[in-house]
């Protein structure tokens, strides 16, 4: 074995973790380059290469895995600065993507913005409406051709989105997932009139492909973006391989998915790759959690403009029933579901006049820039970070490791001038109401997000990271109901150090109906082949990827999924087949008992309704090849009293139980060893976040350098 | 019965503001902390969320499936205290119902309210619009002691009327509309009642999907329960008592704040509308709003008076929820919604009006009415607010409705009888700054959407034809509303179907423009019956990709072809035939000469407008092919037509003379009432009002 690397791209820092032989572990943030992401990434890996005391040349020649989780993309979405596309549509359906199911105006932002009515807005398309054509052909709901396409239509239409300069297309028919040869006729067309060497490397996408699945509003929508994703990837990802191979990396570079697995590059789809590092993260939460023999964790990154949610459940990261929004676009992919909810470090305080004089803190947030008024880069507004250093809890002169300055005069200010002085309250006071506000609005978003998906937060172990998570743990676990807190060694590289942890995996997805309880006869389908031949072709093609992947069908491990519904309901539940392949009408009796099991734990057995007819609506095939992981191994207990080193000078902070600033013993991270305990109220700096341990909390650092904060 | 002679309630209906606060809410208040008060109030908000979006996946309707769903949680007299909706008249019209529970069966020995009981309704008395909006509750017990109500509201649609999916044109009396069950008690000991549901399965076209709807409600009620059991275990009962109380006051306290802002006044709206349901005749509401301090008083004088045999009644409390989803998502978007909104308004009802229906007098297009009066209070909100922020001032959404209604079998043998989702399409509004939102949703159902076409030929027996934006389909101005939506539907797989349609404005516009701007114009049903669509089809000949075209020569589409106004009798239709509606767009905002040019050109350019609009409408000149801007000459076309405008002006009372000689045909005002003024020479109403 040699060097394994893992990298993640954030806003600010390019995050790296690296193994070699599978131990002996480094971590590393070099500052993100936004204008060239190779030039920071590069960067870091010759730091990387220098704290293993070797040259690039060395270090890259002995890696044996370079995984990365890219934003690549995600900015070019939001600033519409892509490829210019144009998309081949039915005839009679061009304005599918402009009409978005009506309520697109809705996806991606905040319940109170999409409640002020008098000034939505639908986003700026990816596709401008002059670059849609409609191609006469239409296609029924069992797949049947009821109208043929025709060359010359096809031909002629093509003709005008070449003339109007597209640089790629995108082809999206209705019905294509059920049946894709008009799609696939579409693809030959454009092969054959434009070959390659005429258009160069135009891509040419088929919904049909990207995403076989029922809807054709989120289906376009992700082949859209697949193909904006793609075109805006592809020059940077060849420039970063090209890179690592002049350094001397002889691997494919892998890329981290959403859906919860890696691939190389040339057989990712782009799509897949938005929101890789907070998965990434999910998964990493997941390998922790097998050390401790945790199955159920709910995982949150609190940082300085957001706070994600994940689960991990019975020893899974699993993908919910969930509609993933990149930016302002409702895509249909497998992804994991890792929630954003508007509230962190940077969150705003404000005085709802309206409503009383009410203290409210967010929605809105002062971002990195301005950013908190204590970083005096022109902020106003009260933050909850603002919060934190006038109630003593962050140290001033080293915030970020000291990085950063912060200037406490000016949260003071901020604080005074528009909460404390507006409300009658002393500083300190309403410092601590900001403060406690944030908290629960986190607690109670996380449990409602727990509890949708099924599950009781109580019964999970709750894992904090993120510059701000164990600043604020202690505050919001109550609302969880849970008293044990991890806080991991990795926290600040979480995202680098999770995609050490995925396996090369794929998500082969198809929607197809098969009524297999049916209602008019109450009886089970006998439609045997119906479901095999799913499952079959998924199989096939996962198969046939993983070869040219260089792996072998006896390292395969596939597990079906099915999207599952009662009679006419239209939302779906998602369950693990017990069968890979049905046998009889007795193995739909096994799926269907499953299906109500589960559903009657979600939601209570008085929702179940099987004497309505059961129906199959999706199939989803996860092939997996599992991937030998660096082993974790526990460091040896010390004494649980805090070595002195490891103390700093004391400072006062404010504790809301005791209503006073008290003078509070401040701890250095990096000199704690395991087994050190340390009662509350106190603080540990770590070189990227504060602990704060409240008064009736307890943190010990365990053999495996995770901070474990108990209620006592 | 506690004295109820089972008949209607006519008290229970008038208590749609706070109730009065218990001594025990009121002493709860002083011990309550603002920072604690802030925190509960979110928690509720979650589990009103978490209720909404179980109700939403577990359900099967069309309602249901595409978010016309609101989930309520009430306080233990049946006041509306948190609500997670974007219909906002659920957030004052679902109390009616709980405390009509209240009432009747809370200390009726053989009926009570315990602990696992579950209650529903479908009676548009209690439940304040038409039969098709259902609700389920659930009351919250702590303890053995009553602590609140949690429950859902959900269009199911289809309740056994005449006419299949909900909403009957031909109803004679309340008798011809279905299901008409005031609050009833269907479940007991956490279970429900299989021979109440069997019950409503036997009366209703859709068993399945009037079932699946009841058990989505209760599901998400159980676990809102849950929910609220585990926070009163945490805060203590006297806290959870006076909180949800405290939202109602601060809610009401904060309305009356923002209505203090608004300038003192009189703001009169007339509003008609050209259907009764299966017949074309002309009626008015007329609306006026009074605003004084913190006061606004609703009033109806000189509006139709009540049709006794005819679907467009009201109740007067339907309303009152409709005032709501202008003051919830035009007004008072910043504040919380729930029945303490209602403390700033007072109304005005004549004793005989249809927007006050009494006795068995039919109710099931009651939306039509309700509708034609929230677009008064559009007209009149704009003008009533722009004072204190012009930005929300804006034109009108569609509201003259447009859905197609069916029952049958589906291509699966199942039966079927409901609605299809494009009302969820409508385009918004133009605003002071912007074009309305093209497709926006429906404005009553702001977070419903219009599904994909294959979700809808998945289980429906209709192929689309198409489904495109509709150009034109808007009211035009400096700012255009933004588009509307057209569509055909093509009989397929099955034999046959009942199609209808149902709204109104097809004689004349449904919905008005504002300070200019144009009104969106009228809406109708074209049907071909024998169609060779399918044919065109399978021969590739089809080019036909939106409504426009229909109407244009060269149509190559054959059969026998009808136009009908879009309040259309449900009727079968054979496999082949083809059924074309349209949804409208927004109204539009000031003048269209001053529309900026290059915006016409942009729309041009997407086949959002055409020529004759650019000619004619906007006056703008511009190179047909490339559709480059003449901007000299566009200023001399509006300068021209400037002064034509000001050679057809005359002066007011000229104006007014001509006027009023016109008449409309006797036929049509049938049911108006005294023709202008309906108040003139009021009849006294029928028998039995």
């Amino acid at each position: 074995m040699g060097f394994s690397i893992n990298v993640d791209i954030g806003g600010t820092f390019t995050d790296f973790f690296v193994t070699q032989d599978g131990k002996e572990i480094q971590i590393g943030k070099t500052p993100t380059t936004h204008y060239e992401l190779s030039v920071g990434f590069m960067k870091g890996i010759r730091e990387m290469a220098g704290l293993y005391q070797s040259d690039l040349r060395d270090f890259l020649g002995q890696a044996e895995a370079v995984r990365y989780c890219t934003t690549l993309g995600t900015n070019a979405i939001i600033e519409r600065t892509g490829p210019k596309l144009g998309l081949i549509t039915t005839a009679g359906f061009e304005d599918t993507i402009f009409l978005g199911r009506g309520r697109s105006w809705a996806d991606g932002i905040s319940l109170q913005e999409n409640k002020d009515l008098a000034r939505i807005q639908k986003p700026e398309p990816l596709i401008p409406r002059d670059m849609v054509v409609g191609v006469h052909e239409r296609i029924d709901s069992f797949g049947q051709i009821i109208a043929p396409l025709k060359r010359e239509d096809v031909l002629e239409k093509l003709q005008i989105l070449v003339d109007r300069g597209a640089m790629g297309f995108v082809v999206c028919l209705l019905w294509s997932f059920a049946n894709p040869v008009h799609e696939q006729m579409v693809k030959q067309l454009i092969e054959d009139e434009y070959p390659e060497d005429y258009l160069g490397s135009m891509p040419v996408i088929l919904s049909s492909e990207v995403s076989p699945k029922s809807g054709e509003y989120t289906r376009f929508v992700t082949a859209i973006v697949n193909a904006y994703l793609h075109g805006v990837m592809g020059d940077e990802l060849n420039k970063l391989v090209t890179e690592l191979r002049t350094g001397g990396y002889q691997r494919p570079l892998a890329l981290v998915h959403n859906t919860g697995g890696m691939k190389k590059v040339s057989r990712s789809r782009a799509v897949l790759t938005h929101n890789a590092g907070p998965v990434a993260g999910l998964h990493g939460a997941r390998t922790l959690g097998q050390v401790y023999g945790y199955d159920n964790i709910t995982f949150t990154d609190m940082g300085g403009t957001s706070f994600d949610i994940g689960v991990i459940s019975g020893g899974r990261v699993r993908a919910y029933d969930f509609i993933p929004v990149i930016d302002r676009w409702r895509t249909n992919i497998s992804a994991i579901e890792v929630k954003s909810i508007g509230a962190g470090g940077g969150s705003i305080a404000w005085i709802n006049k309206l409503m009383g004089n009410a203290l409210e803190v967010g929605p809105q947030s002062a971002g990195s820039m301005p950013g908190p008024a204590c970083y005096d880069q022109g902020g106003e507004e009260p933050t909850v970070t603002d919060a934190d250093l006038v109630l003593g809890y962050l140290n001033p002169e080293n915030y970020l490791g000291g990085k950063m300055l912060l200037d406490p005069d000016l949260s003071t200010r901020a604080i005074e001038k528009k909460i404390a002085n507006p409300l009658g309250l002393s500083i300190v006071e309403a410092a601590s109401r900001i403060r406690r506000i944030i908290d629960a609005r986190m607690g109670q978003e996380v449990f409602k997000e727990v509890v949708l998906k099924g599950h009781d937060p109580r019964d999970f172990v709750l894992f904090a990271v993120g510059g701000a998570g164990p600043t604020h743990a202690c505050g919001f676990a109550p609302y969880l109901e849970v008293s044990k807190v991890l806080v991991p060694f990795f926290s600040p590289v979480f995202g680098a150090f999770g995609a050490s942890t995925v396996n090369i995996q794929q998500v082969w997805e198809k929607s197809k109906t098969l009524k297999i309880f049916q209602w008019a006869t109450q009886s089970y389908s006998e439609d045997i082949d119906g479901f095999n031949a799913v499952v079959n072709e998924l199989k096939d093609l996962a198969i046939r990827d993983l070869r040219l992947e260089g792996f072998r069908e006896d390292q395969i491990h596939f597990q079906l999924e099915i999207d599952m519904r009662y009679g006419m309901q239209y939302n779906l539940t998602k369950i693990i087949s017990p069968h890979l392949n049905v046998k009889s009408p007795v193995d739909f009796k096994d799926i269907c008992d499953i299906f109500t099991r589960d559903y009657s734990a979600i939601y209570t057995p008085e929702a179940t309704f099987p004497v309505g007819g059961i129906n199959i609506e999706c199939f989803y095939l996860t092939a997996t090849v599992e991937t030998p992981l660096h082993k974790i191994e526990p460091d040896q207990i010390n004494d649980p009293q805090p070595p002195a080193e490891a103390r700093r000078d004391s400072r006062k902070a404010y504790w809301a139980g005791v209503g006073d600033y008290q003078d509070t013993p401040v701890f250095n991270f990096g000199a704690l060893k395991p087994g050190n305990m340390i009662a509350g109220p106190a603080l540990i700096e770590a070189p990227d976040t504060t602990y704060v341990i409240e008064p009736d909390w307890q943190f010990t650092l365990d053999p495996y350098y995770t901070g474990v904060l108990e209620r006592v | 019965m506690n004295g109820m002679a089972y008949g209607r309630d006519m008290e229970v209906v008038q208590r749609l503001k706070p109730e009065p606060m218990t001594a025990e809410e009121s002493a709860a208040q002083e011990k309550i902390d603002a920072v604690e008060f802030e925190i509960f109030s979110h928690k509720m908000n979650m589990i009103a969320q978490e209720g909404k979006e179980t109700t939403m996946k577990l359900g099967a309707s069309s309602g249901m499936r595409w978010g016309d769903v609101a989930f309520g949680i009430y306080t233990a007299q049946g006041d509306l205290a948190v609500v997670a909706t974007g219909i906002w008249f659920h957030a004052v019209l679902g109390q009616i119902p709980v405390k009509y529970i209240v009432k009747h069966w809370l200390n009726e020995p053989s009926v009570g309210v315990k602990d696992g009981d579950s209650f529903f309704w479908n009676d548009p008395f209690y439940g304040g619009v038409h039969g098709a909006d259902m609700g389920l509750v659930a009351p919250v017990f702590h303890k053995g002691k009553l602590v609140c109500f949690v429950g859902a509201i959900v269009h199911t649609g289809e309740c056994g009327g005449t006419d299949p999916g909900g909403m009957s044109n031909n109803a004679r009396s309340k008798y011809d509309e279905g299901l008409l069950v005031p609050p009833l008690k269907v479940g007991e000991n956490y279970a429900l009642k299989e021979d109440i549901l069997n019950m409503f399965g036997a009366m209703t076209r859709d068993p399945r999907t009037m079932i699946l709807d009841i058990k989505a409600r209760l599901a998400a009620s159980r676990i809102a329960q849950r929910r609220i059991l585990e926070l009163i275990d945490q805060k203590g009962l006297e806290f959870f008592i006076g909180a949800l109380r405290r939202i109602l006051i601060v809610t009401a306290e904060a309305a009356r704040k923002k209505v203090r802002l608004l300038n003192d006044g009189t703001f009169r709206q007339p509003r008609f509308m050209d259907t009764v349901g299966a017949n074309d005749r002309l009626v008015k509401v007329n609306v006026t709003l009074k605003k004084k301090g913190d006061k606004i008083t609703l009033n109806f004088e000189d509006t139709t008076p009540m049709i006794p045999d005819k679907p467009i009644n009201t109740f007067f409390q339907g309303i009152i929820g409709l005032c709501m989803v202008y003051f919830c998502g035009w007004f008072f978007h910043d504040l919380p919604a729930n029945n303490g909104l209602l403390e700033i308004l007072d109304w005005e009802f004549p004793d005989n009006a249809i927007v006050n229906a009494k006795g068995d007098a039919p109710t099931s297009l009651s939306p039509f009415t309700q509708c034609i009066f929230a677009h008064g209070m559009f007209l009149a909100g704009a003008r009533m607010t722009y004072n204190l922020d012009p930005s929300r001032a804006v034109a009108a959404w569609f509201q003259g409705f447009g859905v197609p209604i069916f029952g049958g079998m589906n291509q699966w043998g199942e039966p079927i009888a409901d609605i299809t989702p494009e009302i969820n399409a409508t385009g918004a509004g133009a605003r002071p700054d912007i074009d309305g939102v093209n497709g926006a949703g429906s404005w009553f159902a702001t977070m419903s959407d219009c599904s994909d076409v294959e979700t809808t030929e998945l289980d429906r027996p209709f192929l689309y034809t198409y489904r495109n934006y509709f150009q034109n389909s808007y009211g035009h101005g400096k700012y255009r509303g933004g588009l509307g939506v057209g569509f055909g539907l093509m009989v397929h797989h099955v034999p046959w179907v009942a199609l209808g349609s149902f709204g109104f404005g097809s004689k004349f516009p449904a919905t008005m423009g504002i300070f200019g701007g144009y009104a969106v114009p009228p809406v109708f049903v074209q049907v071909v019956r024998g169609s060779n669509f399918k044919a065109l089809l399978s021969e590739g000949r089809s080019n036909l990709v939106n409504l426009d075209e229909m109407y244009a020569p060269g149509n190559p589409e054959q059969g026998h072809r009808e136009l009908h106004h879009i309040s259309l009798t449900i009727q079968p239709y054979m496999n082949g035939d083809t059924f074309y509606v349209p949804v409208g767009g927004g109204a539009g905002y000031g003048d269209p000469l001053e529309r900026d040019p290059a915006m016409v050109i942009a729309d041009l350019r997407e086949q959002r407008t055409n020529a004759w609009a650019a000619r004619n409408i906007y006056h703008v000149a511009y190179d047909q092919k490339t559709l480059r801007l003449d901007s000299e000459k566009t200023e001399v076309l509006r300068e021209e037509a400037r002064a034509k405008r000001k050679e057809r002006a005359k002066p007011y009372e000229e104006f007014e003379a001509e006027w009023r000689q016109l008449r409309p045909p006797e036929e049509v005002l049938q049911h108006y009432g005294t023709y202008p003024h309906p108040s003139e020479g009021l009849q006294a109403g029928p028998p039995g009002m």
